[in-house]
C-alpha cells in the first residue's frame, strides 16, 4: 500500500519537544491503527467532509437504483399484502422459503455491527473503532430489511399485532411456547438496543458536524441530533459510562438474537431443524456473514472516500481472521450435523442429511459448502488476506454461501420430510426474487443516506487510538517517521 | 341433526316441506276444483299475469330483479313463495291469495325450524342405474349428498360422482334458456312446438320421428316410451352411452339364452379373477361393488381369510391396486388369457400359450404356471369363486367368464342374474345410418352430448344436420347445442321429479329439493308433452307410475312412505336360475384369436372411462376436476399413459407432448409414465378437451374421442406415437411414489400375520430406535381428558380402503373446501383436507437402489424396480395428535386442543405464519395462499382486482355448508373431524336430555362426512371412551398402529395394517409385501 508521510502532521499537541528515549526494536512495534501519523484535525476534517459539500457522482449512481429498488419493494409488499402469500413460491410442504431464508440472512448480517461495537469494545480490541460506526449502521439497516419478512410472510399481515402481548377484551394472549413469539421479542429488543447504541456513539461526532455547519439548517438539524453536546469533561464522563453500559447490554443480545432465531428451527421436530447445535452454530454463522458484509461494504468505501489511513490493511487483516475463524466454526458445525445424524441412528435424520448432499437440492448444498467452508480457507495465507481483490470476492462469496446455508436448512429440510407422498420441489417466483432485490434497495438507500449525512467513522473514537493519543507510548505518541515507516 | 335421525323422526313428504315447490298445488287453480295442479317451473309461475301483478303491486322495487337469473334474494323469494304455496295448498284455502307471501317463513312450514337442516330421500340416475341418496337441505338449498343407509342394498356409502353432483346443480354454466335456432325463445313456444310435434306424430304414426336417449331405467320413462311407441309405431328409439356398460347384460343374455343381467356377489367370493374388469373403479355400480368387496376383506383376527383377487389388465386401475396377483397384460391379449384360463378351469385341453406369452412379454412357462395356479385356486373354491370381465373386453371374454363361473358352480352363488328388459332401442350407428338415409325428419335428443362423444367415424356434427329438425333437452349449451334447432334446458336430478331403479331393481324416487334454478325441464316432462299426455308434470307422472307399482297398498300412505324412505320396500328384482348355453360359449371360444405382437410401431390404445369426469359429463365440475385421479394423482388433465419401458423406447418422458396416430386419426396429449402399465399399451381417458364447456371445463386436457370409432370404442391396436417436441405442464398431487422403506403403510401376508399377529408392533421398533420417553409437545389438556365425556377418534382399515376417493369429495362438500385450479395444484397448494396417498412398491425381484430415494421426482420413471408394483393407498388427514406438534409452535394460539381430544383450529385467530404446517409430520394442514373462495381460479394473482361474476358468486355461496366457516386467504385449515357434526350431535343429545344428565351422545349415532361416504366402511369414527363404539372395537384389533409412532405425537387417527392373502403357489409371489420387507429388520434404520 502506498503510504504518504507528512512530517508536519506527526506533531501531536503537547509533544512538541525532543525526547531522548531509546527507540523500541522494530519487531516489537505494532502497526498503528491510524496510518501515516494523521493528526486529530486531519481525522475530523477527513471524516466530516464526507457528509459536507456536494455528493460525489458515484453516490448518485448507486443511490438512484437503490431508491428505485426500494420503490419496487414497496410495490411488491403491497401486492403481496393485497393479494396473498401465494404470489411467492411458497408451497406445501415448503411453507417457508425465501421469506424466512432472507429474514435469517439479513438478521445474520446484522450481527457483525453489534459484535464489533459491543464485544470487541469490552475486549478492548481497539481496531474496532475505525469500522464500528459503519458496521452498526449496517446492522440497523439489515435488521430493518430482516424485519420486513416476518411481518409480511404471514397470511394476514394486518393482524401482526396479535404476536405482541397486547391486553385485549378476549383475554387471548400469544402462545408463549412458540419460538416465533420469542423471535418477536429477540429481534425487537436487538433492534432497539442497536439503534440506541449507534445513536449514543454518534452524539460527539454529530456535534462535530454541528460545529462545522455552514448553513443554518445543518446547524439546526445536527444541533438537535447532538442533544446539546459540548464535549465537556462531565459529558465525556457520562458518555463513557453510558457507552459501557450499552455495550454490556448489547453483548448478550449478540448471542441471544440469533440463538432465538435458530430456535425457530430447533424447537420443531423436523429432521434438519431439530438440532441442539443450532444456537452456537447460527451465532458463528451470523458473525461470519456479518463480517463478510462489512468487508463487502467497507472495501469499496475505503477507496472511494480515500480512507486508507483510517481503515488500514491491519483492519482488513483482522476482519479476515475473524472470517476464517467463524467460517471454520461453521464448517465444523456442518460436519457435526452429519456426524450426529449418523450417530443418533435416527432414520429420519440420516435420510435428511443424505438428501441434503445427494438429493434434488444438491446444487444448493454444494454452493453452501464451497462458499462457506472451502473459500474462507484462503485466509490462512497472509498474502491473500492483504489482497483487496481477493478479500472483496471472498466476502461476496461468503454472503452468497450464507444465503445458501439458510436455504439448505429451511427449504431442503422442508421439501422432504416424514411422509414421502407430500414431498415436493420448491421454486421461487419473480415476486420472491424481486422482493429480495427490493430489500437491497432499502438497505442501500439507507446506507447511502447514512454515509452521506452522518460520519461513517467514529471521529472521536479513532482519535483515541492514534499513537499521539496514547500518553503511555514510550515516545509519547509522536515518534520519528522512520519508526512508522516500516509498517 | 344427522342423517340417521331420519329413522326416528319422519321427514315430511315434500309437498308439505321446504324446497319442493314443484310439488305444490297452485293456489288459484286448486280453488277451481280441478284437482291438484302443480306448477312446473318458476318461469311459468312468474309468467302468470296475476302473479306478475302481485309482484309489482307488492314489491315494485324488486320486480325488476326478477329477470336477473339467480341471485340470493331471488332464490329466497322463490323459496318462501313456494313454501307458502305449499302450505296454502294443504290448508285448502287456495281461493284467497295469501298476501303474506313476501315475508319469508311468515307461516312456518310444517317440520321446518329455521337453521335446522332437513333431509330428503332421493336418487341419482347413473348410467342406467341409480344411487339411492339422502340429501341435506339447509333453508331450502341442498348442501350435502349422502347415501341412503336404509336402502336394502346399501350402507350409506356413495361414489365420487354422487358426492360431486351437487356442485353441478349450482353450476352457473348450465343451460338456462329455451332457444330456437340458437336464439332465446319463450318456453311456451317450445311447449307449443312439442305439442304440435306430438299431434303430427299422432297423424302419421311417428313417421320420421326419432328419439336419442341416454340409458335409464326409470319406470316412468319406460311407461311413457311404451305408450308412445304403441301410439306411434313408426317412431324409432335409439340409446347412446359413450361408455357402453350394457355389454354385461348383452353378454349374459347371450350366454344364458334369456334376457338377464349379472349381479356380482363379491361378499360371497373367496377368490375373484378379474379379466380387465375395474369393478372398483370404472364399471357401473361401483359403490356397491366396493361395499361387497370390502366386506369380504374384513379381517378381525387370524381366523378370517380375506378374499383373494387376481387381475389381468393393461392399465393400472383401482381394482389393480387391490389385487394380490396382478398380471400386466395388453388389453387386447386379455381375451386370450381368458381362453387359456377357461381351458384350464373347464379341463377342455391345453392351449398354446406361446403367442400370448410373447404378446405379454412373458416367459411361456412362467405364464403357464401363473394360469395353472390361478385355475387351481379357482377350482379349490367351487361355488365360492368369481370370474368377471370388464366392459372394455369383447363379448368373447364375457362369455368365457360366464363359462368359467358355470364350470365352477358359481352361478346363483357368487353371481346372481336378474331378469332384464329386452332392449329394443338401437344404438348410435343405426341412428347415423337412418340420418344418412334421410329417414329422420325430427330428432329428439334427450340428454347426452353426441357431438362430443359420438364415435369419430360417424362424424356426428355433420350427420346430425341431416335431420329435419333437432330438438334437444340438454344440461349445457355444449358441442351439440349449435347443431340443435330447439334447445331446452334440462333440470338437475335434485330439481326433478322422477323415479328409477337401483342395481338390485329396487324402485327409488327422484325427489326434487328445490324448484329448477334455471327453469329446466325433465326428460319425463318433455316426453309427456310430446305424447300429449294429460299429465305433463313429472310429479304427476311419477305418481301415476307409482300407483301402478305399489300394489294393493293404500296409495297416499305408500307414496308418502316411498318418498320418506327413498325406496319401495320389496320391489327388488328376484334373481333367476340360468343355465349356460354351451353353443354360444363354443362359438365364442372359436372366435378368440391369438393376440398379435405389439411393438412401438404397433401400439395398443385403451380408452377408459375417466375416474373423475366419467365420459365428459362432469367436465364442468371443479371438485371432480381437482380430485386427484386415484391412480395417477393428476388433476385437471388427462394424459397418455405409458409404461416405463414404452416411454424409454419411444424416447419420451413425463410431460412430453406426443401425437397418437391411429389409422388416419390423431390426438395430441402429454405422456405420463404409469407404473404397472402393460408395455406397448397407451391409456387414454375420455372426457377432456371439451371445446364448448363451461368456465371450469373448457380447454382442459385433450380430447381422445377423435381416435374412437364404432369399431374400437374401448380398444384399438395399431397406433403409433410421435413426440411433438413440446412440453406440457401436468399438475400431480403426489410426485413421489415410494415409501422409502418407512413403515407408514404396514403390510403383511396372511400367513405371516397368522404367525406373528403383532407384526405392526415390530415395525414400530424399526421406525425409531431412539428411546423417546415423552412427547416433545405434551398436551396441556391431558389432565382434563378425564373430564371429557367423549374422546373422539378414528380408525382407518387399510384392508378395506380401495382408494376410490369418494371420501375426498365428501369432505370437500361437507367442509366447504375450495378448488384452487391446476396452476395452484402444480405449486403444491391443493386444499383437500383428506387426501389418498398412493405408494408403489417394486414387484418381485425388484431392488431399489440406494440413490433412488435421492433422485429428483422426474427421474423416477427410470427406476426399474417399479415395472410390476404392488400398490397401497392410505387416506391421510389430520391425525388429531394428542401431543400435537402444530399447537406448540403457533405464536397466536390459533390451533389448540380441546378436552375431547380434538386438535381445533380457530380461523379467526390465525395470522398465517404456516409454522404449524412446517412442524406437522403428516403434512395435512392446508394454507389459503389466495382468496380461493372469493376469486375465480383464473384471477387469483389479480388480488383485489379479481372478481367472480355475479352469477357464479351467488351460486357458489349456495353450495356452502352453513355450519362450516368459509376461510379467507392467509389462514391455515385442516380436517376438524367434522366438528360441526360432533357439535350437532351433542346439542341434539342435550336437547333430548333436558334436565337429566344423559348428555352422552349415543354410540355411533353420527359420523364424519368421509366415514359416511365410504362404501367400504374403511373409515370409522366415534367415541373412544365408549367401549362399544365401532372405533373402539377396531382399535383393539392387533393390526392397529399409528403412523410415525416414533415421534410420540399420539395420533387419535390410527390405521389397521393391510394384510394381503396371496397364493403361495403363484410364480409372481414375492416373499411378503415389499414394503414390509423394506422396513423390516434387514433394512430398518438405514433410512
Amino acid at each position: 500500500m502506498e503510504v504518504q508521510l507528512n512530517p508536519l502532521q506527526a506533531q501531536g499537541p503537547g509533544h512538541g519537544g525532543a525526547v531522548s528515549v531509546a527507540e523500541p526494536p522494530p519487531e516489537l512495534e505494532r502497526a498503528p491503527l491510524v496510518a501515516n501519523n494523521r493528526s486529530f484535525g486531519w481525522i475530523s476534517n477527513r471524516v466530516a467532509s464526507l457528509s459536507e459539500g456536494a455528493a460525489p457522482r458515484w453516490w448518485w449512481v448507486l443511490f438512484i437504483p437503490s431508491v428505485l429498488a426500494l420503490g419496487m419493494l414497496l410495490f411488491l409488499v403491497s401486492y403481496q399484502i393485497s393479494t396473498g402469500v401465494g404470489v411467492w413460491g411458497n408451497m406445501r410442504p415448503v411453507m417457508w422459503a425465501w421469506d424466512i431464508v432472507n429474514f435469517v440472512w439479513w438478521i445474520g448480517i446484522g450481527h457483525a455491527g453489534t459484535l464489533i461495537s459491543a464485544i470487541l469494545f469490552l475486549l478492548r480490541q481497539r481496531w474496532r473503532t475505525a469500522v464500528n460506526r459503519a458496521a452498526e449502521a449496517m446492522t440497523i439497516f439489515a435488521v430493518m430489511c430482516a424485519g420486513i419478512y416476518p411481518a409480511l410472510h404471514v397470511g394476514r399481515a394486518w393482524y401482526d399485532w396479535w404476536l405482541f402481548p397486547v391486553p385485549n377484551s378476549n383475554s387471548i394472549w400469544p402462545q408463549f411456547r412458540s419460538p416465533l413469539m420469542w423471535d418477536v421479542f429477540a429481534v425487537s429488543t436487538y433492534f432497539t438496543v442497536s439503534v440506541l447504541f449507534w445513536y449514543m456513539g454518534l452524539i460527539p461526532d454529530v456535534a462535530v458536524l454541528r460545529d462545522r455547519a455552514r448553513t443554518r439548517f445543518r446547524q439546526f438539524v445536527y444541533g438537535l441530533l447532538a442533544l446539546g453536546w459540548t464535549g465537556s469533561n462531565r459529558h465525556w464522563s457520562n458518555y463513557e459510562k453510558a457507552y459501557l453500559i450499552l455495550a454490556g447490554l448489547s453483548t448478550p443480545l449478540v448471542l441471544s438474537v440469533h440463538s432465538v432465531v435458530s430456535l425457530d428451527f430447533s424447537v420443531s421436530q423436523l429432521p434438519g431443524w431439530h438440532t441442539p447445535i443450532f444456537p452456537p452454530y447460527f451465532v458463528a454463522g451470523a458473525i461470519f456473514s456479518g463480517f463478510g458484509m462489512v468487508l463487502t461494504l467497507l472495501l469499496p468505501l475505503r477507496s472511494m472516500f480515500k480512507l486508507q489511513d483510517l481503515i488500514t490493511m491491519r483492519h482488513v487483516d483482522m476482519m479476515c481472521k475473524v472470517v476464517l475463524a467463524t467460517g471454520s466454526i461453521v464448517g465444523y458445525a456442518y460436519a457435526m450435523e452429519f456426524f450426529i445424524a449418523w450417530y443418533s441412528g435416527s432414520p429420519g435424520e440420516r435420510f435428511h442429511f443424505l438428501n441434503r448432499a445427494l438429493g434434488p437440492y444438491q446444487w444448493a448444498w454444494l454452493m453452501m459448502i464451497s462458499c462457506n467452508v472451502l473459500v474462507p480457507q484462503l485466509f490462512w495465507v497472509k498474502a491473500l488476506r492483504r489482497n483487496l481483490v481477493v478479500v472483496f470476492i471472498v466476502s461476496i462469496l461468503i454472503n452468497i454461501g450464507m444465503w445458501f446455508e439458510r436455504f439448505v436448512i429451511i427449504v431442503v429440510s422442508l421439501h422432504r420430510d416424514f411422509i414421502p407422498s407430500s414431498w415436493g420441489y420448491y421454486r421461487p417466483t419473480w415476486v420472491d426474487i424481486c422482493t429480495y432485490i427490493g430489500t437491497f434497495g432499502l438497505f442501500f438507500t439507507m446506507f447511502l443516506l447514512f454515509i452521506r449525512f452522518l460520519p461513517m467513522i467514529a471521529i472521536s473514537e479513532v482519535k483515541g487510538v492514534t499513537p499521539q493519543a496514547d500518553p503511555h507510548h514510550p515516545l509519547g505518541g509522536a515518534r520519528p517517521m522512520e519508526v512508522l515507516h516500516h509498517a | 341433526m344427522s342423517a340417521n335421525a331420519r329413522a326416528e323422526e319422519p321427514v315430511s313428504s315434500p309437498a308439505g316441506a321446504a324446497g319442493t315447490g314443484s310439488g305444490a298445488p297452485r293456489a288459484g287453480e286448486a280453488a277451481a276444483g280441478s284437482g291438484p295442479v302443480y306448477w312446473r317451473s318458476l318461469d311459468e309461475l312468474a309468467g302468470k299475469p296475476e302473479f306478475r301483478q302481485w309482484v309489482e303491486r307488492e314489491f315494485p322495487a324488486g320486480a325488476s330483479e326478477w329477470e336477473d337469473g339467480v341471485s340470493r334474494r331471488h332464490f329466497l323469494r322463490l323459496m318462501s313463495a313456494s313454501m307458502l304455496l305449499a302450505g296454502a295448498g294443504f290448508a285448502g284455502n287456495g281461493c284467497r291469495r295469501p298476501v303474506e307471501r313476501l315475508e319469508p317463513f311468515g307461516q312456518m312450514p310444517e317440520d321446518y325450524t329455521h337453521g335446522m337442516p332437513l333431509y330428503y330421500a332421493t336418487a341419482m340416475p347413473e348410467h342406467g342405474s341409480a344411487v339411492p341418496l339422502v340429501v341435506k337441505s339447509n333453508d331450502g338449498r341442498p348442501t350435502k349428498i349422502e347415501g341412503n343407509k336404509l336402502h336394502p342394498d346399501g350402507n350409506g356409502g356413495t361414489d365420487r360422482f354422487a358426492q360431486a353432483s351437487i356442485l353441478n346443480l349450482y353450476d352457473p354454466d348450465r343451460a338456462a334458456r329455451f332457444t330456437r335456432g340458437g336464439n332465446p325463445c319463450a318456453p311456451e313456444a317450445a311447449f307449443e312446438f312439442l305439442a304440435e310435434l306430438g299431434r303430427k306424430a299422432g297423424q302419421n304414426g311417428g313417421q320420421g320421428l326419432c328419439f336419442l336417449l341416454e340409458p335409464g331405467n326409470s319406470p316412468s320413462r319406460a311407461r311413457l316410451v311404451q305408450a308412445m311407441s304403441r301410439n306411434w309405431p313408426q317412431a324409432r328409439w335409439y340409446v347412446h352411452d359413450p361408455v357402453d356398460l350394457d355389454i354385461h347384460r348383452r353378454a349374459a343374455t347371450l350366454a344364458f339364452g334369456r334376457p338377464v343381467e349379472p349381479r356380482w356377489q363379491f361378499h360371497k367370493a373367496d377368490v375373484v379373477v378379474s379379466l380387465d374388469c375395474d369393478f372398483l373403479g370404472s364399471e357401473t355400480d361401483v359403490h356397491n361393488h366396493i361395499r361387497r368387496f370390502s366386506e369380504r376383506r374384513r379381517l378381525e383376527s387370524g381366523q378370517d381369510t380375506p378374499m383373494r383377487l387376481y387381475i389381468a389388465e393393461s392399465l393400472m386401475s383401482v381394482t389393480g391396486f387391490n389385487a394380490e396377483h396382478r398380471l400386466r397384460l395388453p388389453a387386447s391379449a386379455v381375451v386370450a388369457l381368458a381362453a387359456a384360463l377357461a381351458a384350464q378351469v373347464r379341463n377342455s385341453g391345453a392351449s398354446n400359450l406361446e403367442p400370448l406369452a410373447k404378446a405379454a412379454g412373458l416367459e411361456a412357462g412362467w405364464l403357464a404356471r401363473w394360469i395353472e395356479a390361478c385355475a387351481r385356486d379357482l377350482a379349490a373354491h367351487r361355488g365360492r369363486s368369481l370370474v368377471v370381465a370388464g366392459y372394455r373386453q369383447p363379448l368373447e371374454a364375457h362369455l368365457l367368464a360366464y363359462a368359467m363361473n358355470a364350470a365352477l358352480g358359481n352361478l346363483g352363488q357368487t353371481v346372481l342374474f336378474l331378469p332384464a328388459a329386452e332392449r329394443r332401442e338401437e344404438g348410435l350407428p343405426e341412428l347415423a345410418q337412418a340420418l344418412a338415409a334421410g329417414q329422420v325428419q325430427t330428432l329428439v335428443v334427450l340428454g347426452g352430448n353426441p357431438a362430443y362423444s359420438a364415435p369419430a367415424d360417424l362424424d356426428w356434427a355433420r350427420t346430425q344436420r341431416r335431420a329435419g329438425t333437432v330438438v334437444r333437452l340438454g344440461h349445457y349449451e355444449d358441442e351439440t347445442f349449435p347443431l340443435c334447432d330447439w334447445h331446452l334446458p334440462a333440470a338437475h336430478y335434485l330439481e326433478s321429479w322422477g323415479d328409477a331403479r337401483t342395481s338390485d331393481g329396487t324402485l327409488v324416487p327422484i325427489q326434487p329439493l328445490l324448484a329448477p334454478l334455471f327453469g329446466g325441464l325433465t326428460e319425463l316432462e318433455v316426453l309427456a308433452r310430446l305424447a300429449g299426455a294429460k299429465t305433463t308434470e313429472p310429479y304427476g307422472i311419477a305418481r301415476e307410475t307409482f300407483a301402478g307399482l305399489c300394489g294393493a297398498q293404500p296409495f297416499e300412505a305408500a307414496w308418502r312412505k316411498f318418498l320418506h324412505d327413498g325406496f319401495l320396500a320389496g320391489s327388488a328384482a328376484q334373481s333367476v336360475a340360468v343355465s349356460l348355453d354351451e353353443a354360444a360359449v363354443a362359438a365364442a371360444v372359436g372366435r378368440v384369436e391369438q393376440p398379435g405382437q405389439l411393438s412401438k410401431e404397433r401400439l395398443e390404445v385403451v380408452f377408459q372411462r375417466d375416474y373423475r369426469l366419467d365420459d365428459g359429463r362432469y367436465n364442468n365440475n371443479g371438485w371432480l376436476q381437482e380430485m386427484p385421479d386415484p391412480v395417477t394423482k393428476i388433476v385437471w388433465d388427462n394424459v397418455v399413459l405409458v409404461s416405463r419401458k414404452t416411454a424409454l423406447e419411444l424416447g419420451v418422458k413425463d410431460s412430453d407432448v406426443v401425437e397418437v396416430k391411429l389409422g388416419e386419426r390423431t390426438a395430441r396429449g402429454p405422456v405420463w409414465v404409469q407404473p404397472g402399465m402393460a408395455d406397448y399399451s397407451l391409456g387414454l381417458t375420455l372426457g377432456y378437451g371439451r371445446r364448448r364447456s363451461g368456465r371450469v371445463g373448457s380447454n382442459v386436457g385433450f380430447d381422445v374421442y377423435p381416435l374412437r370409432t364404432t369399431g374400437g370404442p374401448n380398444l384399438a391396436v395399431g397406433a403409433v406415437v410421435r413426440a411433438v417436441g413440446q412440453s406440457y405442464a401436468v399438475s400431480c398431487t403426489q410426485t413421489h411414489w415410494s415409501l422409502e422403506g418407512r413403515p407408514i403403510v404396514r403390510e403383511a401376508d396372511l400367513e405371516d400375520y397368522r404367525r406373528r399377529p403383532d407384526f405392526v408392533k415390530e415395525a414400530d421398533a424399526a421406525e425409531e430406535e431412539l428411546p423417546v420417553a415423552a412427547p416433545l409437545y405434551p398436551n396441556p389438556f391431558d389432565a382434563l381428558k378425564a373430564q371429557g365425556l367423549h374422546q373422539w377418534g378414528m380408525s382407518i382399515d387399510l384392508n378395506r380402503c380401495v382408494g376410490c376417493s369418494a371420501c375426498v369429495l365428501a369432505c370437500q362438500s361437507e367442509n366447504n373446501v375450495p378448488i384452487v385450479g391446476k396452476e395452484q395444484v402444480g405449486r403444491g397448494r391443493e386444499m383437500h383436507w383428506l387426501r389418498i396417498d398412493r405408494y408403489y412398491k417394486g414387484g418381485p425381484g425388484a431392488k431399489e437402489s440406494f440413490r433412488d430415494a435421492f433422485r429428483p421426482e422426474a427421474e423416477q420413471q427410470f427406476e426399474r424396480w417399479i415395472d410390476d408394483p404392488q400398490v397401497v393407498t392410505q387416506p391421510m388427514l389430520c391425525q388429531h395428535c394428542e401431543a400435537a406438534p402444530c399447537e406448540n409452535v403457533c405464536p397466536v394460539n390459533a390451533t389448540t386442543h380441546d378436552q375431547e381430544g380434538l386438535n381445533v383450529m380457530a380461523y379467526n385467530r390465525c395470522v398465517g405464519t404456516r409454522y404449524c404446517s412446517n412442524n406437522c409430520p403428516y403434512k395435512v394442514r392446508r394454507f389459503n395462499f389466495f382468496d380461493y373462495n372469493k376469486r375465480p381460479i383464473g384471477q387469483l394473482y389479480l388480488g383485489p382486482f379479481g372478481h367472480r361474476r355475479a352469477d357464479e358468486w351467488d351460486l357458489i355461496k349456495m353450495v356452502k355448508n352453513p355450519d362450516v366457516t368459509v376461510r379467507m386467504r392467509g389462514v391455515m385449515e385442516k380436517c376438524t373431524f367434522c366438528l360441526q357434526r360432533i357439535e350437532q350431535a351433542k346439542i341434539a343429545q342435550k336437547v333430548k336430555a333436558g334436565a337429566s344428565d344423559q348428555v352422552l351422545v349415543p354410540t355411533d349415532s353420527f359420523t364424519t362426512a368421509c366415514a359416511q361416504a365410504c362404501p367400504a366402511e374403511a373409515i370409522v369414527f366415534g367415541n373412544l371412551n365408549d367401549p362399544n363404539s365401532a372405533v373402539s372395537r377396531r382399535k383393539k384389533l392387533d393390526r392397529d398402529y399409528s403412523v410415525l409412532k416414533g415421534l410420540m405425537t399420539k395420533p387419535r387417527t390410527t390405521y389397521l395394517a393391510r394384510v394381503r392373502n396371496p397364493n403361495p403357489a403363484m410364480p409372481d409371489q414375492p416373499p411378503g409385501p415389499v414394503s414390509a420387507r423394506e422396513s423390516g429388520p434387514e433394512r430398518g434404520g438405514s433410512g
